[in-house]
């Protein structure tokens, strides 16, 4: 077998297993897309009957009836394939030393860690189809759908949100080598997220102020700036700003997870083994 | 055995800073505002070297060092001072050469899959060591027979007993044939009879491959039947590292006499030989243990063949758990 498919191998195995290992709680799993769900669903509720009971023709907050249910699946799309993360307890793998397992075989961590995460989105995005399909068949949506060319930066954008949520996670899991009080700072991060990424409603809605606040954070990368581009409401300016501060998003907290891990790495006490 | 060491460690130590909690709910509070932190030396400039094909025997107290030890040498822990060398290799570079030669067993953690069937983390490990098709398949059957497993690989880790799981993880462990295995405790939890069968196993394993083993255990009949070579760590140090016999000439004091007799006698009439450790009749039966010098033991043992009525004699070491305690109780009040 050559290199190239030694390493395919062993990465497709990982992949593969931590798939299996996702599906083991059957009844979590499916708690878990229930939940989801029903968040879509009681969105989308809301605002067909905001709609419904608004004049026709009326655009709150600037949004027409399409663009807004068009933003709501497309804010539930980026949930499951960017936000829903595998990486939720990497820190307190590191605290409790779980992590020893991989730092001692010959696999790259990030590469076990990306495989984890993968796993997970796929495992989202294959119950997500069914999720989507039953939402089309309820609401009977008009959705806004762009050019091509839009489309696939939006693909784009959306590879790079990942990226940039394995890297916030990483920083999140470093706090492990220090620290057993991991929970409290990301719970309080996943709650400002669900804000400032246009979870709950969409961040122009805003001042203007708290949006500048807003992009001065790597947050709206994460699914807001995706979804206003996917709606059309990017020029071709906003869209260069746009791909240039997710790039350096990206790098800048790619490299700080970089050195973080390598510093914690030295000061990884691989308790309880 | 070569000249050159296959594991070197020079002048080892490692520090931890960790949090001292005062007692009571006032210390919890306070603990919020203000911590106190002390420097606890895990490891405190210990050196030895071990060559290739032995198993050598780390014995010492809970938080001696042992495992911070192994961990240093697996590449898991950055050392506060000194560099081992394992196989040529900086540990702490975890190059995947290396890792590929060599396998860290712990009694207490697992590296098998908890919620899939352990035949899953070996095929994971197959791929992750780059073990090929022909040699995994010889050497999982191998090890499957030899460990009598063929039953449970396909049934779910959480569901196995400890035993069952601890030969797994020894399976996952050596399928890739490693040169050089770390094995903490083993056999902790495990039966006397699941712990022979783990020895048995540990002792074919060094023979076939002419591996390397470090061993820590708690369990005596593990260091004495697998170890020739003893290295004793106490609060960090290193404080004895040889053959076990000359742990036994150094340390041990006192020979063991256990002696049947054919008619009573009496305690008075033993303690003129040596301390009387055990004594006991019940009209039939008459024994006892004395614990005379190691020097005299056998002048003294035919002092008590002429002078009492006995009829069965025989002179032993004393058990090595006692040994050690010896050692640990020297140790400590040279401090």
């Amino acid at each position: 077998m050559t290199m190239r498919a030694q390493t395919f191998s062993k990465y497709w195995r990982l992949l593969t297993m931590s798939w299996q290992d996702g599906l083991v709680y059957r009844m979590s799993v499916l708690m878990w897309r229930v939940r989801r769900f029903l968040a879509a669903l009681m969105s989308l509720t809301i605002w067909s009957t905001i709609y419904a009971s608004s004049q026709t023709g009326a655009t709150p907050f600037g949004y027409t009836q399409s663009a807004m249910i068009s933003y709501i699946f497309l804010v539930s799309l980026m949930q499951n394939i960017v936000m829903a993360t595998a990486l939720n307890g990497l820190a307190q793998d590191v605290y409790t030393g779980q992590i020893s397992n991989q730092l001692l075989k010959p696999v790259s961590l990030t590469g076990y860690l990306v495989m984890q995460e993968l796993a997970d989105k796929l495992k989202n995005t294959s119950a997500m189809v069914f999720e989507f399909a039953a939402l089309f068949l309820i609401f009977k949506p008009e959705l806004v759908f762009p050019t091509v060319g839009i489309v696939f930066l939006f693909a784009v954008w959306t590879v790079g949100a990942i990226i940039l949520n394995f890297c916030i996670s990483l920083l999140f899991g470093c706090l492990g080598f220090w620290s057993p009080e991991t929970w409290a700072p990301r719970f309080l991060f996943y709650t400002l997220l669900q804000f400032a990424a246009g979870q709950l409603f969409p961040l122009d809605v805003l001042p203007t102020l708290v949006q500048k606040i807003m992009y001065a954070t790597p947050l709206p990368y994460l699914s807001f700036v995706q979804t206003q581009l996917f709606l059309g409401k990017l020029d071709g300016a906003a869209q260069l700003r746009h791909s240039l501060t997710l790039l350096v998003w990206i790098l800048v907290l790619g490299l700080l997870a970089q050195f973080i891990w390598k510093k914690g790495l030295k000061d990884y006490d691989a308790a309880g083994r | 055995m070569t000249d050159t060491p296959l594991i070197s460690v020079k002048n080892l130590s490692k520090h931890f800073k960790v949090y001292k909690k005062q007692p009571g709910l006032w210390g919890s509070i306070k603990s919020l505002w203000h911590r106190e932190y002390e420097t606890v030396k895990a490891v405190d400039g210990i050196s030895f070297d071990i060559h290739e094909g032995e198993i050598v025997g780390f014995i010492g107290m809970n938080g001696a060092g042992k495992t911070t030890t192994l961990k240093m040498l697996s590449g898991l822990l950055y050392p506060t001072t000194g560099t081992p060398s394992v196989l040529g290799y900086n540990p702490w570079e975890r190059k995947a050469a290396f890792q590929k030669q060599f396998a860290l067993v712990m009694g207490q953690k697992n590296q098998l899959w908890w919620d899939l069937p352990a035949i899953e983390t070996f095929h994971l490990n197959k791929a992750i060591y780059e073990i090929p098709d022909e040699q995994f398949e010889k050497t999982l059957n191998k090890l499957v027979k030899l460990l009598d497993v063929e039953d449970i690989i396909q049934i779910q880790v959480r569901k196995l007993s400890l035993g069952q799981r601890m030969k797994c993880e020894l399976i996952a462990a050596l399928l890739h044939n490693p040169k050089v295995l770390f094995l903490d405790e083993p056999t902790i939890g495990l039966d006397v009879v699941m712990q022979k069968t783990l020895r048995d196993f540990i002792k074919a394993y060094n023979k076939e491959f002419g591996a390397t083993i470090i061993l820590t255990s708690h369990y005596m009949d593990d260091v004495k039947e697998l170890c020739e070579r003893a290295i004793i760590i106490d609060h960090g140090k290193k404080i004895f590292d040889g053959k076990l016999q000359d742990i036994i000439d150094k340390y041990a004091r006192n020979k063991i006499l256990s002696l049947v007799f054919s008619k009573s006698v009496t305690k008075k009439d033993l303690a003129a030989f040596g301390t009387v450790k055990e004594f006991s009749e019940d009209g039939t039966h008459y024994t006892a243990t004395l614990l005379v010098a190691r020097k005299e033991a056998a002048t003294t043992a035919s002092k008590v063949l002429s002078k009492l009525p006995v009829v069965d004699v025989t002179i032993e070491e004393p058990p090595i758990e006692a040994i050690i305690r010896e050692v640990f109780s020297k140790e400590k009040a040279k401090k």
